[in-house]
């Protein structure tokens, strides 16, 4: 949880560096790099009471074309997806984007994280179950056949562990602020080490267009933790509010991180098994620390074999906060 | 047990070894002994030549300024030549043991700065040391600096076979070795950090130091605990005739030293000073209301030494190094976190030294080194603290033994008691304070005894051949965390204080050996093994204060280093030129590395090893010098080809990778002309092939957030870097008129207040170096607007600067 502070920190320090010397210019550069074989990147999650859902992508060289159609191409649509839940063995089937109405493809969008231009444009395909959905504790086995490759990975739904409590708290950043502020959580660990979370939020109430604030749960970055240092403890945690990815919305530019008073924010809190966990922790931190100087490159740790990505169990709890000063 | 049984018994072995070559070497000469110092200022000087007029046989002062020369009874002539002073020749009636203490006089002030800045006359083709180069720190002034900052360390990656990491860093890296594996010696204590926060400035101030001596291969047995090179810095002894002073001011940082006698012609002092001033100058520019107010980086630097003469059969030497980085960050940003970076090094060296005979010459060395740094954050009422340090307390005994005129042997002991904080973290939210252990602390012993033999078998044929048996233990209290297989912690097992944990011992084999084909050319080889217990780790290609010294332990092997080397040394036009050629071959064995994705906010409550890979290396080479060592126009011109690999199981895919010091071509050229009496011109110039590094090949989406993945480690190489400074240096006039009020005849006196500017252009030709490369994404994809882009960023662009210097 710390990766937050460390990795902003070196981020700011190193401005402050530039800043310094005064001198540092940046120009772009074209980079000559090797091209290899693309792989499959599964993104499959099955949560409490809920489905399963899997989308398909095969990794793009770094410069390929950056068009709505180049990235559209990255979807798999041909594959067949299995998940044997310890009895049973589920053939799951297959939704595309073109069969669905605009309102199916803005709630696809909102739980897939997908951008609904990309979704209307091109025929983008997901796999779920109308005979599955999952419980806490119980292991799930994916199989995933595509063209030559086959993929396969485990995952367990935790028991999930909600929150004491949650509230809103003015961050007060500046001191005649009395608007924005952070989401806090009381949190009480269970005394047995080996607990994974992952917190995520959605603003229900309507903003200036008429629509939800949010459309779908986002995380924010470093909301992914494990209770190393936490164990057994009853302590006060806040989050920061996430954005959409590549959003330019309003809110994202002005009162990025925050939420505001008047929002009514529904929480996802999430239990995670440990090799989920290490897929989302290492997936912020890939994602958060882009062209970071200070951080060594490293890959996104996967619990796919024959691919990358993730199948990950989420025990899942809700909680609502209203926020008020 | 079993260590203890083969530490006596190779102790034993040792011992005889010395012994034997003692009683071998009776013979019916007589000795001339005695210190060389500089005859105004009484500094001891290191390396300078006493030799024998007829027979031209002769020897080196050593560090402390000592020499030993064997002779047969009789009358001899004896010379004593040193760069910058003029030659100094007595005549010695030889019956018993003389003693001959030479005051060697400094020639006209301006006419030094013709001297060579790098190694001495003579000794290119005539010692058995290889890849050897002592620098004269006096004369390194009139070379271009980066803002004006004269920089040793800087100096030295000009070396062939040293190379830097990257632009305005002053780490270095020897013949494929890592930063940790250089014994960087101020005054025989231990610096385990050199750099200043961001590795820009060396700690060690210029002005305080009289000589450096880099070994990059065939290391002497005296030497050990790292196993690519030594950096040997001797600081000045203060000046024991008057007071005196010099000092700079310069655009980031001034400098004043002070020095004197305490007692005339016995004892001296020493204080020299440096602080920078970026963040006094900055502060009147920064809103305290702004984003970045309330911030400040500074550091300084302080260097005492005290001497104390009791008797010509003893001296007495006291020095400390003390520095200290202090970075602030406060931001009214909101969101962005506060932090500070407090850290610093200090070194404690007491020395003894004392001449039981002619032949006999013992130092004693008492050293403290501390090197500590912590990294402290908060945010939204979330604090984070991380921390990692290094204590040493050490004692070596050193003797320097002439027992005749072919062998010079050195034998000696060393214990080293370290301390290691390794890196952990603290960390609160709110008024909860979590669950992490206090910091592990390390101890573990150190101890090593050594023999060496410098010996002249025949007149061409010289061998210097050295033994270092090195021991090293982990000892308790010490509490080693359980793990389960997924990695948790289950619970510790403790150690009581003193309980042995795991130990490794080591005989360490130094060979090396010079044949004189003729006066002017010789052929050298060496080979040499060493073994060192101490790692460091990093998290970033910076110095960062993440990066944490690691000592070996139950997984963490010593690492171990194996060279060969092999050379021709020869001298041209009466060795105005001194060139060489040098072949190596550098064999590595556990290293380790983080491993990939690994974090410091890990490292609490589990062990300090947990997060580290193992694995191999080898670098290989060729290394050409070219030194124009008197003249007007003096400097060097070194070109190195090399390739520096790496291979861990776990990191790569188990594939060999090339390491980020790998460099196929690093060319650099130095170069002083002394135009006249007033104008100096200083320039220096390097080319070294793109550093390499790991860039995403792939990219995908993982929520909406565009991922890279990583394939080959190190598998692109930026473009190389090169760059071009220099730099005029402008004397003041360093006599001045008098005219006699009685006669009127005038006269020139020297002036005693010399003060002279130097400019300097850092990167001439304004070449945008890479300093590292980003990739980055622009626009949405749901817009049709998403761009990848690569950008290369670059540190210094064209930069003058402007110093002024002086001395009284």
């Amino acid at each position: 949880m710390s990766t937050r502070i460390t990795s902003r920190s070196t981020q700011v320090l190193f401005v402050t560096l530039l800043f310094a010397t005064l001198v540092a210019c940046e120009k772009e550069i074209t980079v000559d790099l090797p091209v290899t074989e693309a792989r499959v990147v599964v993104e499959a999650i099955i949560e409490t009471g809920q489905p399963p859902m899997v989308i398909l992508t095969r990794t793009q060289s770094f410069f390929a074309p950056t068009s709505l159609q180049s990235i559209a191409d990255a979807f798999i649509s041909e594959a067949t997806v299995t998940v044997f839940d310890g009895t049973t063995t589920h053939d799951l089937i297959r939704l595309c984007s073109n069969l669905l109405s605009e309102e199916q493809i803005q709630a696809a969008a909102a739980t897939t994280g997908i951008d609904p231009a990309i979704l209307a444009n091109a025929n983008i395909c997901l796999w779920t179950s109308a005979t599955l959905v999952g419980e806490e504790g119980r292991s799930y086995r994916l199989e995933v056949q595509t063209g030559d490759d086959f993929l396969r990975s485990t995952t367990t739904i935790p028991h999930a562990i909600g929150p004491d409590s949650v509230w809103f708290k003015l961050a007060q950043q500046q001191p005649d602020d009395d608007s924005l502020g952070f989401a806090w959580a009381r949190i009480i660990d269970p005394d047995t080490i080996g607990n994974h979370y992952r917190w995520m939020a959605k603003r229900i109430n309507l903003g200036p267009d008429g629509s939800p604030k949010d459309a779908g749960f986002i995380a924010p970055f470093f909301s992914v933790y494990e209770d190393r240092y936490v164990n057994g403890l009853t302590f006060d945690y806040s989050f920061a509010r996430g954005s959409q990815p590549f959003s330019g919305a309003q809110d994202d530019v002005e009162e990025r991180n925050y939420f505001k008073v008047g929002d009514t924010v529904v929480v996802k809190f999430v239990n995670l098994d440990l090799a989920s966990y290490r897929f989302y922790n290492s997936f912020q931190n890939n994602a958060a620390t882009q062209g970071d100087v200070f951080s060594t490159p490293a890959n996104i740790v996967s619990n796919i074999e024959g691919g990358l990505g993730v199948w990950a169990g989420y025990g899942v709890r809700y909680d609502t906060i209203v926020c008020v000063p | 047990m079993k260590h203890h049984t083969t530490f006596v018994h190779h102790a034993v072995l040792l011992l005889a070894v010395a012994l034997h070559l003692n009683a071998s070497a009776q013979g019916a000469r007589h000795t001339i002994s005695g210190y060389v110092k500089d005859a105004e200022s009484g500094e001891a000087l290191i390396g300078a030549n006493v030799y024998e007029q007829t027979t031209m046989r002769g020897t080196a002062t050593n560090v402390y300024g000592y020499y030993v020369l064997n002779l047969e009874p009789g009358t001899h002539t004896i010379v004593m030549r040193f760069v910058g002073y003029e030659d100094g020749i007595s005549t010695v009636e030889v019956q018993g043991d003389v003693k001959l203490n030479i005051a060697a006089v400094p020639k006209a002030i301006m006419g030094k700065e013709v001297e060579v800045i790098g190694t001495r006359t003579g000794e290119n083709t005539e010692d058995t040391r290889m890849g050897t180069v002592d620098l004269d720190v006096q004369k390194l002034n009139t070379l271009p600096a980066l803002l004006g900052e004269v920089d040793i360390l800087k100096t030295i990656q000009f070396l062939p076979g040293v190379a830097s990491n990257g632009e305005g860093n002053s780490g270095f890296y020897v013949r494929g070795g890592g930063p940790d594996q250089n014994l960087i010696l101020l005054d025989d204590a231990t610096v385990y950090n050199a750099s200043h926060l961001f590795g820009f400035f060396s700690v060690f101030n210029a002005d305080a130091v009289k000589n450096i001596e880099l070994i990059k291969g065939g290391m002497p047995a005296n030497y050990g605990g790292r196993i690519s090179s030594v950096l040997d810095i001797q600081m000045r002894d203060g000046n024991e005739k008057r007071f005196s002073g010099q000092g700079g001011i310069g655009l980031i940082a001034s400098r004043l030293t002070l020095e004197g006698p305490i007692v005339k012609d016995r004892s001296s002092f020493i204080v020299s000073g440096r602080r920078t001033y970026i963040d006094v100058l900055t502060k009147p520019f920064i809103n305290p209301e702004s984003a970045f107010g309330g911030s400040g980086y500074y550091f300084y630097d302080l260097n005492a030494k005290a001497s104390y003469r009791l008797s010509d059969k003893d001296r007495f030497y006291l020095s400390g190094y003390f520095g200290r980085d202090v970075f602030d960050f406060r931001s009214s940003n909101e969101g962005d976190p506060n932090f500070r970076i407090p850290w610093g090094n200090a070194t404690v060296a007491a020395r003894w030294n004392h001449v039981f005979g002619p032949k006999l010459f013992m130092n004693t060395t008492a050293t403290l080194s501390d090197y500590s740094f912590a990294f402290q954050a908060e945010q939204d009422q979330f604090g984070f603290e991380l921390f990692s340090g290094i204590r040493d307390y050490g004692l070596k005994v050193d003797l320097s033994h002439y027992p005749n005129a072919r062998h010079r042997l050195k034998y000696g002991g060393q214990y080293i008691y370290h301390i290691y904080t390794t890196s952990t973290v603290n960390v609160q939210s709110g008024d909860t304070q979590f669950n992490i252990d206090e910091p592990p602390k390390l101890h573990a012993h150190e101890a090593a005894l050594y023999v060496m033999d410098d010996f002249d078998i025949t007149d061409q044929l010289r061998l210097n051949v050295g033994l270092r048996l090195s021991t090293f233990a982990h000892v308790g209290p010490f509490n080693k965390y359980l793990l389960d297989d997924l990695g948790r912690t289950t619970g510790t097992e403790d150690f009581a204080a003193g309980e042995p944990i795991a130990s490794y011992a080591a005989l360490e084999p130094r060979i090396s050996t010079r044949y004189r084909i003729d006066g002017k050319s010789s052929i050298k080889a060496s080979y040499n093994r060493g073994q060192q217990y101490v790692h460091l780790a990093s998290f970033s290609s910076v110095a960062l204060p993440t990066d944490v010294w690691i000592p070996s332990s139950t997984n963490v092997k010593p690492q171990i280093g194996t060279q060969y080397a092999a050379g021709y040394f020869r001298d041209f036009l009466d060795g105005l030129f001194e060139t060489s050629v040098e072949l190596y071959y550098k064999d590595f064995d556990n290293l380790i590395e983080y491993a990939e994705g690994a974090d410091p906010q890990n490292n609490g409550n589990t062990n300090y090893d947990a997060q580290l890979v193992f694995g191999d290396g080898y670098s290989y080479g060729a290394e050409l010098f070219v030194k124009k060592a008197l003249g007007r126009l003096n400097g060097w011109v070194g070109y190195t080809w090399s390739r520096t690999m790496r291979q861990f199981p776990d990191v790569n895919e188990g594939r060999e990778f090339p390491s980020r010091w790998d460099r196929r071509h690093d060319l650099s050229v130095v170069l002083s002309y002394e135009h006249n009496k007033r104008w100096t011109f200083g320039a220096t110039f390097i080319y070294a092939t793109g550093q390499a590094v790991t860039l995403p090949v792939n990219r995908y989406f993982i929520e909406g957030r565009l991922v890279s993945e990583y394939t080959e480690r190190n598998g692109y190489r930026m473009v190389p870097f090169h760059r071009l400074d220099l730099a005029a240096t402008l004397y003041n006039r360093d006599t001045r008129t008098v005219t006699d009020a009685v006669t009127g005849e005038t006269s020139e006196i020297t002036r005693r207040w010399r003060s002279n500017w130097t400019f300097a252009v850092y990167n001439a030709y304004n070449r945008a170096n890479p300093f590292f490369i980003y990739f980055g994404s622009e626009g949405n994809p749901g817009q049709n607007t998403f761009q990848v882009v690569a950008k290369q960023v670059s540190l210094f662009s064209i930069l003058p600067s402007v110093t002024w210097n002086f001395e009284f």
